[in-house]
């Protein structure tokens, strides 16, 4: 059900690079809010060392997921909510289905939610013939065209204005226009007889609180308010490590989510839910679901080493100065998730050497860790991947990547911890380049499997004496 | 403690994060160690900082509401009085036009500062219905429930103009807060098209972090709780979503007015 396509990841980063109206979208995209990002941190009271707090901050509800979650659900049972912890993501798509199904419920609306697009939710519910309607307008806009989300925030960054007039005059009936408040207006009118008419709706959850015993939903068009408020049954999916454990670590974390999300100081809407509606209150829910998905997360927090990644909130701001995802754009990661949280996540629930091009296409710049509200650590976890992909590992069934690779290195390494040995290397390079094609000083074809390096560039040749010697010969 | 037996999937869920801990064997771990006192200790303080703010003071968090409410495009309106108040809204309501149809009917919430305003009389001569989301008697039947819920569900989708009070307004992010409370109800500051919210200065906090020293700390509101859905909304609904242009009413409220009782 799950559609995981991490194997494509060059071919489809190809395909991207050629497309010049994705180019121009990520480029104007990133451009635009990546700085304002920055600039947003730097405005903060307490500087960006408050992303280091906010950092310590979630390793602390991390190393304690299990003593929150449990007060969290206690919280969630005292109000008449009901919580369900799912393993893995065919329980937690089943359960939402057996709550469907009780309840005859034909159709749903849904929040903006990454964990739903994790875990094939869409697919599974239409499969069983309940209608789904995805509610954020680049969401709406991405499900009419039958097509996969291409960034966390900005679902249809890749689709221009015309691509939707187009899209709304053949899916909606309404006269083309390229206008974005007269498409918007379509969708508005089109939606709110979705949520006025749904059984179920569906959200996320972006920051869960234990001792106050609620889940947190953020928006700025107020879809998922909607989706939320209007139809008598709520269902949260939440990935379990989406949690904190009190209140005040909220105004930290919020202030920095708003700020890395969409440089805004804050959200349009931020709603804490807790439970059902009591039967004294006029509207809201009359039950609510909560869902807290592990599906692999538990192993990558028995890791030492990758658990770091679990601190994420899914804000995105690293796909916005990525270098790597301002090329390729979203569809290329394959999966859910994409740009560096993708490269980092996505090896490590879908498997490495499946998704190895994903962490091995990044370029280790660290600009991902600077953007990052919470200041994960993500070049290192792309180096620690690779490392696994090089050297093999059982923890997490990998297979040696190349040993052909792995051998050229270990050579290269007996290589160069022999200056004797590395000098004789050299002048054998030297001897040999000979009968190398090149001009000027430059090398344009190494020879067997390292001519990949010399396919889109030229290399220097090696110099008939090394540095030292010159230097020596100069000194003497 | 828990009121209910744990279910077979959280036993086995948190097993596997205890051992994924490194803890399985451990002794449980007590919640309130996890809870980071010194932080919380820094919210205690700045409510105790505040408690005190002169009305100057207070009326300078209105400038700094003002300010952040502008790129919002939030409109503040301060006013003296809750006359004054009922007086523009009353224009308001009858300068705007319905979004969806050519009826108006006003919805409002069973709120002691919305019915002061007393827009019921003013609106009448206008023809203009006000609808309140009346709060129901606890002994209420499901069926009598069921069809509350209706009524409150078509009086909010036949308004164009939902009026609410709030329990604080943050100055420095123009985000009004609101708990849900019997006869507040939730789609009244969502459905209808235009958004009209009653405050007193003195529901006007500084930053996020007063309004969550408020909520963690002010007795009465420690003693409620967040309730079970805590709303916090900062200006009209928005997206940009089409090639990143700003345009305002995506699904929420396209215009947000909050009216200030500074006396």
């Amino acid at each position: 059900m799950v559609l995981i396509n991490t194997e494509k990841y060059i071919a489809e980063a190809k395909e991207a690079m050629k497309d010049s109206n994705l180019q121009k979208a990520l480029s104007s995209f990133q451009h635009r809010i990546g700085p304002a990002t920055a600039a947003t941190y730097q405005k903060l009271p307490e500087g960006p060392e408050l992303r280091l707090k906010a950092h310590d901050m979630r390793m602390r509800a991390i190393e304690n997921l299990d003593v929150l979650l449990e007060v969290l659900a206690d919280n969630i049972h005292r109000r008449g909510g009901r919580v369900f912890f799912a393993a893995t993501a065919k329980e937690a798509v089943d359960y939402c289905l057996q709550v469907a199904h009780q309840h005859r419920v034909k159709k749903i609306v849904k929040g903006k939610s990454m964990v739903t697009e994790e875990i094939g939710f869409n697919e599974a519910l239409i499969a069983a013939g309940i209608e789904v309607t995805e509610t954020d307008l680049g969401e709406y806009i991405i499900q009419l065209a039958r097509e996969h989300p291409s960034h966390i925030i900005a679902p249809a960054i890749h689709k221009t204005r015309k691509d939707i007039g187009r899209l709304f005059a053949d899916k909606l009936g309404i006269p083309y226009t390229d206008d974005p408040p007269t498409l918007t207006q379509a969708a508005r009118k089109a939606l709110r007889a979705k949520f006025m008419a749904a059984d179920m709706g569906v959200s996320g959850c972006n920051l869960a609180c234990a001792e106050t015993g609620h889940i947190t939903t953020v928006s700025n068009e107020g879809n998922i308010r909607m989706s939320t408020t209007l139809p008598p049954i709520h269902v949260a999916f939440m990935g379990m490590e989406r949690v904190v454990a009190s209140l005040e670590e909220h105004d930290i974390l919020f202030r920095l989510l708003a700020r890395g999300a969409a440089a805004q100081n804050m959200a349009g809407y931020v709603s804490y839910v807790g439970g059902p509606a009591t039967s004294d209150q006029s509207d809201g829910p009359q039950e609510f679901h909560l869902i807290i998905i592990d599906n692999g997360r538990s192993r990558i927090l028995a890791d030492v080493e990758f658990r770091e990644m679990l601190c994420c909130i899914r804000c995105a701001a690293c796909l916005n100065v990525c270098p790597v995802y301002g090329k390729i754009g979203g569809h290329a990661y394959g999966f859910a998730y994409s740009g560096p949280v993708g490269a980092v996540v996505t090896p490590l629930l879908v498997g490495i050497n499946r998704a190895k091009d994903l962490c091995q296409g990044e370029t280790l710049c660290g600009a991902c860790q600077d953007a990052c509200p919470v200041n994960i650590d993500i070049p290192r976890m792309l180096l620690a991947l690779r490392a696994k992909l090089a050297d093999g590992d059982k923890d997490w069934n990998v297979v040696r990547n190349s040993l052909a690779e792995k051998v050229a290195f270990q050579f290269w390494a007996w290589v160069i911890s022999k200056r004797a040995r590395y000098d004789r290397f050299l002048q054998l390079g030297y001897l040999a380049q000979k009968w190398m094609p090149g001009a000027d000083g430059m090398i344009s074809r190494l020879p067997l499997a390292l001519h990949g390096w010399t396919r889109s560039r030229d290399i220097k040749s090696v110099a008939k004496a090394s540095f030292k010697k010159r230097w020596q010969n100069r000194q003497s | 403690m828990t009121d209910q037996p744990k279910s077979s999937d959280q036993v086995r869920f948190l097993d596997t994060i205890r051992a994924a801990l490194g803890r399985a064997d451990a002794p449980p771990v007590d919640f309130q160690s996890v809870i980071d006192n010194d932080l919380e200790k820094t919210y205690k303080d700045a409510l105790a900082a505040i408690a005190n703010r002169t009305v100057d003071q207070k009326k300078e968090l209105l400038k700094n509401l003002e300010q952040a409410a502008q790129p919002l495009n939030l409109k503040v309106k301060p006013v003296k009085d809750i006359q004054t108040a009922s007086a523009s809204i009353a224009e308001l309501v009858q300068s705007k036009q319905p979004e969806w149809g050519t009826h108006k009917q006003v919805v409002a919430w069973q709120h002691p500062l919305v019915e002061k305003l007393d827009l019921t009389a003013l609106l009448a001569e206008h023809n203009i219905p006000v609808v309140f989301t009346e709060q129901l008697s606890e002994a209420a039947t499901a069926e009598k429930i069921e069809k509350h819920r209706r009524q409150v569900r078509q009086s909010c989708e036949d308004a164009f103009i939902g009026v609410t009070a709030a329990d604080f307004c943050v100055a420095e992010t123009a985000t009004l807060v609101m708990k849900t409370r019997p006869g507040c109800a939730r789609s009244v500051s969502l459905v209808p098209s235009i958004h009209v919210a009653v405050i007193k200065l003195s529901q006007i906090v500084s930053n996020l972090k007063e309004l969550y020293a408020h909520l963690s700390w002010d007795f009465t509101h420690k003693a409620e709780g967040l309730t079970n859905c805590m709303t916090f909304i900062s200006g009209p609904s928005k997206t940009a979503d089409i090639e990143f242009t700003m345009v305002h009413g995506a699904h929420g409220p396209r215009e947000v007015y909050i009216y200030v009782i500074t006396d």
